[in-house]
C-alpha cells in the first residue's frame, strides 16, 4: 500500500480510490477510523491504520460493521472527526443504528461514512446499491467520479457534515476503490484533537444531550431541515458538472466510475460535439436547480450508473414534479433497458446503448478476429473454478465434513456462511455449503432447522463459520441456539485470521489494526461459558475430525461447537518453511483405474496435484505445494508419500 | 439376463437401495468411494467409472451359476441340495484350547491353524468379535489370531474387505472364511481376476460356513445393547430346531431370548439367498443337529481333501461318519431354502424368467421347483 502521510502538498501521487478517500480523511483532520474488513473497502482502514501512530489518530478493526459505525459516531459526540467504512453489506448491518442517528444527529466531530459497492459481487455474497439508504433514511450523499474526487470529496464531507450537524456517506465502487490513478495532495493539518462528551447542565434544558433520537416527529423536521441545507450547498458544488455542446442529440446524466466510461464512450465514438454528459458528485438531496438548468439540452436523456437507477429514478421524479411547460425529454437507463439493471458497467456496454439509441452502428472488432480470439481462449486458456489454495485448512475440514455426512447416512447438510469457505459452495469444498446469507446467517439459518424434530426433521445440520465471522455476528446465534435448545453443530473454522479480505487481525488473533498486542478473546472459552460442549480438532487430522463430527452428530441434543483449528496457509507460509516434501510414487498410483478414479485430482482438487494425462499418474507440482501432507492420507493406494523438510 | 459392465451408481441403485445388500464387504476396502460404517455401506463421493470391481463382484449382481460353478468345479452348476459334495462326515478338533473357544467342533480354527502350520496360507481372512460384540473384518496371521476369532457371530461383516485392502503386490499365500454371500464373491472373483489388489491366485483355501440368514449389524447390536451388558456375553448360539431360540451364553448364566423376535433383524436381502453350505468354498462347515460339540464338514475340492487328510494324519481332527438323519435333514433344509429364495426373487420380480442376479436356465428353475 503506498504512503498516504506524505507531506507534499501540490505533489501528484498515484494512489488507489481506497487511498485517495484516506488521505481525504487524513487531510480534514481525522481523529477516529473504524471499519470491519469487507471487499472493495479494506485498504481504507488498512491505510489508515498503517500511518494511525505516526499522525496520532486512532484506527481500529472493530469486531463488525455496527460497532464500527457507532464507536465512530461514539468519537463525533465527544467533538472527535470520524469516519467509518464498509462494503455493501455493512450498510445494511448498521441501518439500524443509522435510522435514529439521523435523527438524534451528530456531535462536533464531522463523521463521514464511505459505503464500498461491488457491482457484479465480484467479490461478494450480493450484488447491491447501497445508494437509496440515502433516500430512505435521510443521509446527504456523494459519488466521486476519480480518484482526485475520491480524496477531495471526504476531506470536503468533514466540514459538511459539521456546518449542518448530520453524517454524510460517500460511494464508492470496485473501479474507483482498487484502480489506481493521480491524486494531487493537499496539505496536512497539524492542529491539536481534543474529545470531551458535552453535556448541558443548564437546568432549562429538558434533556442533557441532543444524542437522540426523540422525540422523533420533531427530529424528523429537523433533519429535513438539514437535508435542505445540503441541497443548497450542493447546488453550488463544483463536483457537478457538465462538459459538451449547448445543443447535444443526446444528454448523458451520469455519476462515479460511470463518468469514466461515459467519456471514454464518447471519445470512442467521437461524438464530443453531439453527445454532452452531466457528471453528478453530489447525488442526494438531488441539486433539482442544476439539474433543471442542463435538462434542456437534448431530447434525449441516458442515465449511466453503476447497479440501481438510482439517480435515473431521482431525476425522473422530480422532473415529475416539474410544470408541463418544463423540457420533457425521453429518459433511457435501467427502465428503458438500454444499461444493464444488473451487472457491472464498462465502457463498451455505454456505446452500445449510444450507439442503440442515436441509430448507429458500431463494431469495436471484426467478428472474424472474436471468432477466433474466442476459440483461441477456449483452447488454450484451462478452465478455471474458484478454489482453496494448497494447503488451506478448509479443504481438509470440508473433506472431513464430507466424508461425516455420508458415512452418517441421515442427509445431513452445511448451513454456510461468508468468507473464503463460502467456495465451499463448489468443487473445491465438495458441493457442501447449501445455504449462504449474510453474516452469521448460516447460524441462524441452522437454529430454526435444529427446531424442526416435532416434525419429522433428522437431518443432522452443521453451521460453517469462520473464526472473524463467529465474532462478527454468530454469538447471539449460538446463545439462541443454546437457550431454545435447538440442535445444530456449529463447525467454526478457526484459521487465526480474516483471510478472505485480506489477513486482518480479529479478536482471536491478539493483534490490534494498528499492530499492537491485546488480549485474545478465546473462543472455546467463550462458547463453553455458553453452556454449549465444545471439541477443538486439527483438520489435518482427518480421521479424528471425521471421528468427532460423527460422534457430535449422533450425540443430538442441543447446540454444541466444533472448533476447527489450523494456521490459514497464505498466513503460515510467510513464517515458515513447509512442513513435508510430497511426492507420488507412481508405482503404487493407479489413476483412473478401479479403486482410485483420480481421487486426488478430479475429487480433492488441491491445486498442487496435476494429472499427468501421458503417464496415467498424479504428480505434485512443486511450484504450488505447500508441504501440508494432507493428500498422503487422501490417497486409497497410499501412492503420496511425505518426508519431513 | 447377461452380465452388464456397471460401477458404483448401479451398486447404489441396484444393489445397496435396492435392500438386495449382503455387507461382503466385496465392494469395500480398496474403493475411495464405497466405505463401511455401523452397518451401512456408504458412498463418500461418485465415481465416474461405469465398469467396476464393485458391480463385478457383488454377489447381488448378475451370477452365471454354471460359469461360476465350471471354474471351481470344471462342471456346470449343481442339482444337488449341498451342491457338490466329495464327502460329507462330522468332525471336531482334538485341541482342547480350540475347544474352549470354539461354536462347536472348532474345525474351521482346526483347518486353518494347520493350513497356516504346513504353509498353505500365511494369512487369513477372517471376522473377528470385539468385545463390544461388533464384528470386523481382520488378516490373522498366527494361530493366536486365528484363535481370536473362534466362535460365531451371527450379524453380517463385510470381511471381503479385508482382502481387498491387501496392497497389489503382497505375495502372501490367503485363506478366506466366509458365509454363502462372500464366497459367492470370492468365487465371482476368481472367474475374472481383480487388478490393483493382491492376485485372486494367491487364495488357497476358501472355507466357507452354514448359513440360513444373518443379521442387521447395527440394528440387532442396538436391540442386543438396550437388552444385555454386552461386556459380560461370552457366546451367541442358535441351536436347531425345534428350539426357536437365540440363546446367550454371559459369565453370570445363559440367557434366551425367542428367535421370533430375532429374526426381524435379519437382513432383507437373505430372503433371496439359494446358498445355505456355501456351495463354492473347498470346504463347508456348520453345526450337527442334535450333537453338541461336533461340525459337519463337506469336502468339495481337491485343496479340502488335502487339508482334511493332513488334519486326520496328524491328529488334528477326529472325525465320524454323519449320521443319515442328519445328513437327509441337512439337504431337506438345503433345498427348501432355495425354493423359499426362488419364491421370493420370482415375487419380487414378477416375472418367472427375471432371477434379478441369478443365472440359472428356466429348466433348472422348474426343476427345483418341483
Amino acid at each position: 500500500m503506498a504512503n498516504i502521510n506524505i507531506d507534499a502538498p501540490g505533489t501528484s501521487q498515484l494512489f488507489m480510490g481506497n487511498e485517495a478517500i484516506a488521505r481525504g480523511a487524513l487531510e480534514a483532520g481525522i481523529g477516529f477510523a473504524a471499519a470491519y474488513p469487507g471487499t472493495p473497502s479494506s485498504e481504507i482502514l488498512g491505510s489508515l491504520a498503517s500511518v494511525a501512530k505516526e499522525t496520532g489518530i486512532y484506527a481500529e478493526w472493530s469486531v463488525n460493521e455496527k460497532v464500527a459505525m457507532e464507536a465512530a459516531a461514539g468519537a463525533s459526540f465527544a467533538g472527535i472527526r470520524a469516519l467509518a467504512a464498509m462494503k455493501q453489506n455493512g450498510i445494511n448491518v448498521v441501518s439500524d443504528f443509522l435510522a435514529n442517528l439521523v435523527m438524534s444527529g451528530i456531535g462536533k466531530g464531522g463523521l463521514v461514512l464511505v459505503s464500498c459497492d461491488d457491482p457484479s459481487a465480484i467479490s461478494s455474497s450480493n450484488e447491491q446499491d447501497t445508494r437509496p439508504i440515502a433516500k430512505w433514511l435521510d443521509i446527504p450523499l456523494v459519488e466521486p467520479g476519480d480518484f482526485q474526487e475520491a480524496k477531495d470529496m471526504t476531506k470536503w464531507l468533514f466540514d459538511l457534515s459539521e456546518e449542518i450537524g448530520t453524517l454524510f456517506m460517500l460511494r464508492s465502487v470496485t473501479r474507483i476503490a482498487h484502480a489506481r490513478g493521480n491524486v494531487v495532495l493537499g496539505e496536512l493539518p497539524k492542529k491539536e484533537r481534543r474529545a470531551y462528551f458535552d453535556q448541558i447542565h443548564d437546568l432549562k434544558s429538558v434533556m442533557p444531550t441532543t444524542f437522540m433520537p426523540v422525540p422523533s416527529p420533531l427530529r424528523h423536521f429537523f433533519l429535513h431541515m438539514k437535508m435542505d441545507k445540503a441541497r443548497q450547498k450542493f447546488e453550488a458544488s463544483r463536483f457537478n458538472r457538465y462538459v459538451g455542446p449547448d445543443k447535444a442529440d443526446l444528454l448523458i446524466v451520469t455519476c462515479g466510475s460511470c463518468w469514466l466510461y461515459s467519456q471514454d464512450a464518447v471519445k470512442t465514438l467521437k461524438l464530443e460535439d453531439k453527445v454532452g454528459i452531466l457528471k453528478l458528485g453530489t447525488l442526494w438531496p438531488l441539486p433539482e436547480k442544476f439539474v433543471e438548468s442542463h435538462l434542456g439540452k437534448s431530447q434525449k436523456v441516458l442515465f449511466v450508473e453503476e447497479i440501481d437507477p438510482f439517480l435515473e429514478r431521482s431525476i425522473m421524479e422530480f422532473v415529475a414534479s416539474l410544470p408541463s411547460t418544463s423540457p420533457r425529454p425521453t429518459f433511457y437507463g435501467k427502465r428503458s433497458g438500454h444499461i444493464n439493471a444488473y451487472g457491472e458497467l464498462n465502457p463498451d456496454l455505454v456505446i452500445k446503448a449510444i450507439s442503440n439509441i442515436l441509430g448507429l452502428t458500431y463494431q469495436p472488432r471484426d467478428a472474424e478476429y472474436s471468432d477466433k480470439a474466442e476459440a483461441a481462449a477456449k483452447s488454450h486458456v484451462p478452465e478455471r473454478s474458484m478454489t482453496f489454495c494448497a494447503g488451506c485448512p478448509h479443504r481438509a475440514t470440508f473433506w472431513a465434513i464430507k466424508n461425516a455426512l455420508k458415512l452418517d447416512g441421515r442427509n445431513g447438510f452445511v448451513t454456510g456462511d461468508i468468507g473464503c469457505y463460502s467456495i465451499a459452495l463448489g468443487p473445491a469444498g465438495f458441493f457442501q455449503v447449501r445455504t449462504m446469507h449474510c453474516m452469521g446467517g448460516g447460524a441462524g439459518v441452522a437454529n430454526g432447522l435444529g427446531k424442526l424434530g416435532q416434525f419429522g426433521f433428522n437431518q443432522p445440520v452443521l453451521a460453517v463459520v469462520g473464526d472473524s465471522t463467529f465474532y462478527h455476528a454468530t454469538i447471539p446465534a449460538l446463545i439462541n441456539g443454546i437457550y431454545n435448545q435447538s440442535d445444530f453443530i456449529l463447525v467454526i473454522l478457526d484459521n487465526s485470521a480474516t483471510a478472505m479480505t485480506g489477513f486482518q487481525p480479529h479478536p482471536g488473533t491478539g493483534m490490534t489494526a494498528m499492530g499492537e498486542p491485546t488480549k485474545v478473546v478465546s473462543m472455546e472459552a467463550l462458547c463453553r461459558s455458553l453452556g454449549a460442549r465444545v471439541k477443538v480438532c486439527d483438520p489435518f487430522d482427518l480421521k479424528h475430525t471425521t471421528t468427532t463430527l460423527l460422534d457430535m452428530m449422533a450425540e443430538g441434543g442441543g447446540a454444541k461447537v466444533a472448533i476447527m483449528r489450523r494456521q490459514c496457509e497464505l498466513v503460515r507460509g510467510k513464517k515458515e518453511k513447509p512442513p513435508y516434501k510430497v511426492q507420488v510414487d507412481t508405482e503404487k498410483c493407479i489413476g483412473e483405474a478401479c479403486g482410485c478414479d483420480r481421487l486426488c485430482t478430479r475429487v480433492f482438487l488441491c491445486p498442487a496435484l496435476i494429472w499427468d494425462k501421458k503417464a496415467g499418474k498424479s504428480k505434485i507440482d512443486e511450484v504450488i505445494c505447500t508441504g501440508c501432507g494432507v493428500c498422503t492420507d487422501i490417497c486409497p493406494q497410499g501412492a503420496i508419500i511425505k518426508e519431513a523438510a | 439376463m447377461v452380465a452388464v459392465a456397471k460401477g458404483c451408481k448401479e451398486i447404489i441403485t441396484d444393489v445397496i437401495d435396492a435392500g438386495l445388500c449382503a455387507l461382503c464387504g466385496a465392494c469395500t476396502g480398496n474403493c475411495p468411494y464405497l466405505v463401511y460404517y455401523k452397518g451401512r455401506i456408504a458412498l463418500l463421493d461418485n465415481c465416474t467409472l461405469s465398469d467396476g470391481l464393485c458391480y463385478k463382484y457383488c454377489p447381488r449382481t448378475y451370477v452365471d451359476m454354471d460359469a461360476i460353478s465350471q471354474q471351481v468345479f470344471g462342471v456346470p452348476y449343481s442339482e444337488e441340495e449341498i451342491g457338490i459334495a466329495r464327502e460329507a462326515l462330522m468332525a471336531r478338533t482334538t485341541d482342547t484350547r480350540i475347544r474352549e473357544e470354539a461354536q462347536y467342533g472348532g474345525v474351521v480354527t482346526t483347518l486353518l491353524s494347520l493350513a497356516l502350520a504346513e504353509g498353505l496360507i500365511d494369512k487369513v481372512v477372517l471376522t473377528k468379535t470385539s468385545d463390544d460384540k461388533t464384528a470386523s473384518p481382520v488378516l490373522a496371521q498366527s494361530e493366536k489370531e486365528v484363535l481370536q476369532c473362534a466362535g460365531s457371530n451371527y450379524m453380517a461383516c463385510p470381511v471381503l474387505s479385508a482382502y481387498n485392502q491387501i496392497p497389489k503386490n503382497d505375495v502372501s499365500k490367503l485363506g478366506i472364511v466366509g458365509v454363502p454371500c462372500q464366497v459367492l464373491a470370492v468365487t465371482k472373483m476368481k472367474k475374472d481376476p481383480p487388478i490393483n489388489r493382491a492376485t485372486i491366485s494367491n487364495v488357497k483355501l476358501v472355507i466357507g460356513l452354514f448359513c440360513t440368514w444373518a443379521l442387521s449389524p447395527d440394528k440387532f447390536h442396538r436391540f442386543l445393547r438396550e437388552k444385555l451388558d454386552l461386556s459380560k456375553v461370552k457366546k451367541f448360539d442358535i441351536p436347531p430346531p425345534p428350539a426357536n431360540r437365540f440363546d446367550v451364553y454371559t459369565t453370570s448364566g445363559e440367557i434366551s431370548l425367542p428367535l421370533d423376535e430375532i429374526r426381524k433383524f435379519t437382513m432383507p436381502t437373505c430372503a433371496y439367498c439359494l446358498d445355505m453350505t456355501s456351495e463354492f468354498a473347498d470346504i463347508s462347515v456348520g453345526s450337527v443337529e442334535g450333537i453338541e460339540g461336533w461340525n459337519t464338514v463337506i469336502i468339495r475340492t481337491t485343496v479340502g481333501a488335502e487339508l482334511m487328510k493332513a488334519a486326520k494324519a496328524k491328529k488334528k481332527l477326529e472325525t465320524d461318519k454323519l449320521p443319515s438323519g442328519n445328513l437327509t435333514h441337512l439337504k431337506e433344509a438345503a433345498l427348501l431354502k432355495k425354493k423359499r429364495a426362488l419364491k421370493e426373487i420370482i415375487q419380487r420380480s414378477g416375472d418367472e424368467n427375471n432371477l434379478i442376479y441369478v443365472g440359472l436356465s428356466p429348466e433348472f428353475v422348474k426343476k427345483l421347483q418341483d
